[in-house]
């Protein structure tokens, strides 16, 4: 378990243990036991990595209801349907049961990736399994999804998430720490904590991602975290970028900006050429790359720690030649995924395709994604070439569906 | 600052339109103890400007720690500025509890 991720490995599996939103989970529970048998379907819905998804598992676990997952593709089919609404699984009170397994559950994760205005079938059906269920019916999205999701929030109880609070999030990586022997300055905890902006995925992965074994956190280790900006664009990231006077104006940046790394370490091959005229420099800037590239590639979903030496390299090529310094128009390239704003369970399991595809076609993973992937996802929908294709890859029937769902532009 | 229990908490009379309002945000009225709850916790920032009105007073409500259940509120907070959800919702953990200080028999016994 030593390389496995803290967000995982510390998943909560009971209710009790998600922290904050007390008044969000004492809401569910009362709807999960029936007290608020007004509505089939509830919503929950509020920003990033504060335990939306983690609760409803925790309470499934602790109820002893079975979860169905459905996504996207499943709701347009008319069987999906049918066999949500089949009587056998109905939605009695807990009460009347007896058995291990309570029921089942309908558990609808990141409705935004079903539902939009774009896509009246995807919201239509999901309104059809609501009218027709009888177990009940799970969703959750992120706020900024909701405005799609207006015809559907009418046959819902909505229940807000909100940011997780700083001390939850200090007690929250204080037992982590404990758990896994690492000594820490408190200071520490508290600058990681302030920083995740309520948002406990990322605070725990940054923990990890600071922490070595033997070695105790200090104040000093958590300094470079930026302010987490959730909105700053890859633009304002490149231009801040390349503007940088030194080194630790760079190192600086690069932690406060919540572009993808992949996608920045992309832009920045791809905008570097027109930074340094000085072919010299240009070349010692290049190299800086390659060590962060290198190292991007052994981060894997494993090494967080070695996160730092990518940003390192980002920021030394940087600050190659600061007085050279003139503005200059980005360019971009003309595919690309989008995936600044995913949470870090999708980015993951784009991560891992790109491993997969990077170690039978031998390209590097930025190759995969850039090359790859939009093809792939072509190739799919041909229902004759897909299987060989999956077979050959050994893709997971959820990184199927998840390929098919890739939003491109 | 005025400081409500989220429990209970008296208002002065408001007319109807302004109770509707009310209840619509998330308040339950308890017409025996005519005390008001809050129910609902999905509109509380527009629920918190309302009641602010009806006070002509900063309002703030009482939180609860979730290790020790003791009730405190955010002015107490270290971290209040950086708070991303200052004085909503109500539940949270006591400086006490966050960084217990040893208590002073023991700092003074050696
Ligand atoms: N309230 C919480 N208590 C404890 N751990 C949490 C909490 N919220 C998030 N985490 C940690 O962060 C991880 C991700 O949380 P989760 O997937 O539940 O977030 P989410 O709200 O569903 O986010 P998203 O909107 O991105 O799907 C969990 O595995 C857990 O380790
Ligand atoms: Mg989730
Ligand atoms: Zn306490
Ligand atoms: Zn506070």
């Amino acid at each position: 378990m030593k390389n496995s991720l803290w967000v995982e490995k510390y998943r909560p599996t009971i209710i009790k243990d998600v922290i904050g939103n007390e008044e969000a989970k004492t809401l569910f529970v009362e709807w999960l036991e029936n007290k608020r048998p007004t509505r089939k379907a509830v919503l929950l819905y509020g920003p990033p990595g504060v335990g939306k998804t983690t609760l409803v598992n925790a309470a499934a676990n602790e109820y002893k209801f079975r979860i169905i997952e459905m996504n996207a593709s499943d709701t347009r089919s008319e069987k999906a349907v049918t066999r949500i609404a089949d009587p056998a699984t109905s939605f009695t009170g807990l009460d009347k049961f007896s058995s291990e397994i309570k029921g089942n559950m309908l558990f609808m994760d990141e409705v935004d990736g079903i539902a939009g205005n774009e896509d009246r079938g995807g919201v239509n059906a999901i309104i059809k399994i609501i009218e027709n269920t009888r177990v009940p019916i799970i969703m959750a999205a992120n706020d900024c999804d909701l405005e799609k999701l207006r015809s559907l929030k009418k046959l819902c109880l909505l229940i807000r998430f909100q940011q997780t609070r700083i001390p939850l999030i200090i007690l929250a990586l204080k037992k982590i720490c404990e758990q896994e022997h690492i000594k820490y300055e408190f200071e520490a905890l508290e600058n990681i904590a302030t920083k995740s902006q309520g948002d406990v995925r990322s605070a725990i992965n940054d923990l990890q991602g600071l922490s070595e074994e033997g070695k105790t956190l200090t104040e000093q280790d958590t300094l470079a975290l930026g302010l987490r900006n959730k909105d700053i664009s890859m633009d304002d990231t490149l231009q801040g970028y390349f503007a940088s006077k030194n080194l630790t104006e760079a190192v600086i940046l690069l932690n406060s900006s919540n572009v993808e790394y992949d996608d920045l370490l992309m832009a920045i091959s791809d905008n570097i050429p027109r930074r340094y005229a000085d072919p010299f420099k240009l070349a010692e800037a290049y190299d800086y790359l390659s060590q962060a590239d290198v190292f991007r590639g052994r981060v894997g979903v494993e090494n967080w720690h070695l996160l730092k030496y990518v940003y390192n390299n980002l920021a030394q090529a940087a600050a190659v030649d600061p007085e050279s310094y003139k503005s200059f128009e980005f360019i971009s390239p003309p595919i690309r995924v989008i995936t600044l704003f995913w949470t870090k369970n999708k980015r993951t399991l784009l991560a891992n395709i790109c491993t997969k595809i990077g170690a039978q076609c031998h390209i590097s993973k930025y190759e995969a994604k850039m090359i790859f992937i939009p093809y792939l996802r072509l190739m799919l929908q041909q229902k004759k070439k897909a299987p060989a294709l999956i077979e050959w890859l050994k893709l997971t029937p959820e990184e199927v569906t998840f390929l098919a769902s890739l939003k491109m532009f | 600052m005025v400081i409500l229990n989220k429990k209970g908490f008296k208002l002065p009379r408001v007319e109807k339109e302004k109770f509707i309002t009310l209840i619509r945000l998330g308040l339950e009225y308890d017409g025996q103890k005519m005390l008001f709850s809050v129910k609902s916790y999905n509109n509380i920032n527009q629920l918190r400007n309302t009641l602010q009105d009806i006070l002509k007073s900063e309002i703030a409500f009482t939180q609860t720690c979730t290790v020790c259940n003791v009730d405190f509120n955010c002015s107490t907070c270290k971290y209040v500025k950086a708070c991303p959800t200052k004085d909503l919702p109500f539940s949270c953990v006591c400086n006490q509890c966050l960084r217990p200080k040893k208590n002073l028999q023991q700092q003074t016994l050696f």
